[in-house]
């Protein structure tokens, strides 16, 4: 059992793809996977097909447990189950906050699916307030793609400080390169610099694909409807890394 | 059915999967016994419970394994070894698997269920006619509107939607496998106003027909236990012929008697040998470290000698002795009953027969056993021991004759005093067995003496457990013997008539 946020203080990094594909692959290759769809725009939720629509909206989402469960779906792939997002997850910071160990919150809710899952992928607004903590506090490991650029990876940076500063494991931080456009020298000098400055870097690369924007047109994981394009042959590269550095048992110090 | 429903639902075909899988099990249905399916698809084998779908342990695998020890290490081995044992796994049938799964699609065109069309297929094959096809409806979490609506159509429909039936029946039906078919234990049904000699036949035929399906593969030599299932078979019938007396005319008794002594000892040998390879791993957790390796000479010592002990048994069935033996004993449990006035208890009512015989031989174990407790002889504790086994015998004969859970209590105590008294003989057996061993072995090879110190070793250490088994016979006798079980041996057997 293992759980990974699909995270970043930065939005438009790729994240809501990543989260999308990368549980397709896990649930093929025969993990019982869940994905959550933490995110009030839903995209996630769009992708496959279901309403976002909580049954008790972000109240029974607080409560959690049974009420939860029952709010999950099957998606159209075996092994492969979703928890849509809701609209009203949009003041889940507030609502967090005004409640008692507010940054352990989302860990409680999500317990009780742990022994019913191999793996579950949140899928994460871009945040770094107490929902973060909240996210931090919940995962085994967090993932986050990052573009290479100046800004992303200047965000990427505020991210780490921010974890030291409140004795969060930057340990258990991952990130891989997202949206990458190799003909652009600057694409090209920044991942260089970034494999030289911080640990935890998979070597994984996904493209700039139009492929992959056309999710939104099939509503399918890339890697479902062409499996041998380049882009799902990015993902399964970064799932095959996601697996041997992250989830296999040897693990980093 | 399905072109119905595209009338309200979109439907999407997916391609259909084929997959070939086998079945297996030991010749005694150990695992299905168990409840349990092992089977073998691509280069994975699984493990799952009967009508479960759930795969409980699965392992990759480059050959099949056959018995435990070519199992890698792990969970699947450690599950399946106190099951299947030192029994062969043989693949019971093998077919193949086409399903075609059907998603019902809602307007959002997401799936709110599957239908999955399997067919069971002989082969490969093109144009092979299905042997068995089944549809069945797989809800989606999140979608029980759905799944309940079609489920309702079906049924409206005139179709049955099969809970997943376990494939594993249908699979075996295809090669007329009825799973549970054979186990050596005694299954025979007697009624208490039969004629003794009657249902003795019925006993004895019984354990012709153990004899006569493990005779056959002996040959095959696929494991050990064809032959110790016919060995048992065969001391069974003779005790049926000692213990269950006066049934049949003196000389028919005696001459078969005479004759199953012979067809026991034919293994002996073998079945000797046998237990000693099987031992080969407890033998080695026994010895020192240092020792370990030196002992395997004896066993490729062993080894050799039981290629030559098993073509012997295999002349020795093939034997004009052995084929005449068996054939007059068939004709003479077939032939219909001979009144004769030897033969004083052959009309008797079996259920007083078997009460007086299991009584009688019940208060001879308790009075040789008590005689032990004042002082221990291990002569006394063999002659015990054989004493046991033939009430054991007598009480798995006549066991339908009575009620069952009472007598099992009786069959499962009688079993812990010739555990430990088994035990004893055993190690009794193999301390002189290994001893005689070494006149055997030629020590001129440097080799040779490593072995020699390794097999002394390991007689210290049998001889060591002896004593320990010894020990605890005392306590172990006196619970068997103890009031309790008196009583319920007296109201189940104690003469009534």
């Amino acid at each position: 059992m293992a759980t990974l946020a699909l995270y970043s203080n930065k939005g438009g990094v790729g994240k809501t793809a990543t989260a999308v594909n990368l549980s397709y692959l896990a649930a093929q290759a025969g993990a019982k996977t869940l994905i959550c769809d933490l995110d009030p725009q839903s995209s996630a939720t769009y992708y496959f097909r279901v309403k976002p629509k909580l049954k008790s909206r972000a109240k029974g989402f607080i409560k959690g447990g049974k009420h939860l469960y029952k709010s999950i779906k099957g998606t159209d792939y075996e092994n492969l189950d979703l928890l849509p997002a809701d609209f009203s997850l949009r003041n889940l910071d507030a609502t967090f906050a005004k409640l008692r160990h507010s940054k352990q919150r989302l860990k409680k809710i999500l317990k009780p699916f742990r022994d019913r899952y191999d793996l579950i992928i949140l899928d994460c607004p871009v945040t770094i307030s107490i929902l973060a903590e909240n996210i931090l506090n919940a995962v085994d490991y967090t993932l986050v793609p990052l573009i290479p650029t100046t800004l992303s990876v200047r965000t990427y940076r505020q991210l780490l400080s921010f974890c030291e500063k409140n004795n969060y494991k930057t340990g258990k931080i991952y990130t891989f390169f997202s949206m990458v456009d190799r003909h652009k020298k600057m694409h090209h000098d920044l991942i260089t610099s970034v494999l030289k400055e911080f640990d935890g870097v998979l070597q994984s690369y996904i493209p700039y694909l139009a492929q992959i924007e056309r999710m939104g047109i099939y509503r399918e994981p890339v890697v479902a409807f062409a499996p041998s394009s380049a882009a799902s042959k990015s993902y399964q590269n970064l799932w095959d890394k996601v697996q041997e550095t992250i989830l296999s048992p040897v693990r980093r110090k | 059915m399905i072109s119905e429903l595209a009338g309200q639902y979109t439907i999407k075909k997916e391609s259909a999967i084929s997959e070939s899988f086998a079945i297996y099990d030991t010749f005694d249905w150990r695992l299905f016994n168990k409840s349990f399916v092992l089977y073998r698809s691509g280069n994975k084998l699984f493990l799952r419970k009967l009508a479960k779908s759930a795969i409980l342990h699965t392992i990759e695998i480059t050959s099949l394994p056959v018995f435990i020890w070519d199992f890698p290490d792990g969970k699947l081995k450690k599950h399946l070894l106190p099951i299947i044992k030192m029994r062969a796994l043989l693949k019971l049938v093998e077919v193949l698997c086409r399903s075609t799964i059907y998603r019902i699609l809602n307007r959002e065109e997401k799936t709110v269920a599957r239908l999955t069309y399997e067919e069971i297929l002989p082969s490969r094959a093109k144009d092979v006619l299905a042997l068995a096809t089944h549809l069945w409806l797989k809800p989606v979490k999140g979608y029980p509107k759905h799944s309940q609506d079609l489920a309702k159509q079906f049924k409206e429909a005139g179709f049955i939607i099969t809970k997943k039936e376990d494939i594993y029946f249908k699979a075996l039906k295809v090669v007329d496998e009825k799973p549970g078919s054979y186990s050596g234990k005694l299954k025979i049904q007697l009624d208490p106003d039969m004629r003794s000699d009657d249902a003795t036949k019925m006993i004895l035929h019984f354990l012709l027909q153990i004899i006569r399906i493990n005779e056959v593969n002996i040959e095959k030599d696929l494991d050990t236990e064809f032959l110790h299932d016919f060995r048992v078979a065969v001391r069974r019938t003779r005790s049926a012929l000692g213990q269950i007396k006066n049934v049949f005319p003196m000389e028919t008794t005696n001459r078969f008697k005479k004759d199953f002594a012979f067809v026991g000892e034919l293994s002996n040998q073998l079945r000797d040998l046998d237990v000693y390879l099987l031992k080969e791993d407890t033998y080695k957790t026994m010895l020192p470290p240092v020792l370990q390796n030196d002992i395997d000479p004896l066993f490729e010592y062993l080894r050799q000698k039981r290629s030559k002990a098993l073509q012997n048994v295999l002349n020795g069935l093939r034997s004009k002795k052995y084929v005449k033996i068996l054939h007059d004993w068939e004709a003479f449990l077939n032939e219909p009953r001979e009144y004769s006035k030897t033969a004083a208890n052959a009309n008797l009512p079996v259920i007083y027969l078997a009460r007086k015989r299991i009584y009688m031989k019940y208060l001879r174990v308790v009075k040789a056993g008590n005689l032990i407790l004042e002082n221990t002889e291990d002569e006394m504790l063999h002659v015990l021991r054989i004493q046991c086994k033939k009430l054991r015998y007598l009480m798995e004969f006549f066991s339908s004759l009575f009620p069952r859970k009472k007598i099992n209590i009786l069959i499962e105590q009688l079993k812990k005093l010739q555990d430990n008294l088994g035990d004893f003989n055993d190690l009794c057996v193999q301390e002189e067995y290994l001893f005689n061993l070494t006149k055997q072995l030629p020590a001129t090879h440097q080799q040779f003496k490593k072995t020699l110190v390794a097999i002394g070793s390991l007689i210290g250490t049998l001889d060591r457990e002896r004593q320990t088994v010894k020990d605890s016979f005392a306590k172990i006798f006196t619970d068997f013997a103890s009031p309790a079980n008196r009583k319920l041996f007296r109201e189940l057997f104690a003469s009534k008539q």
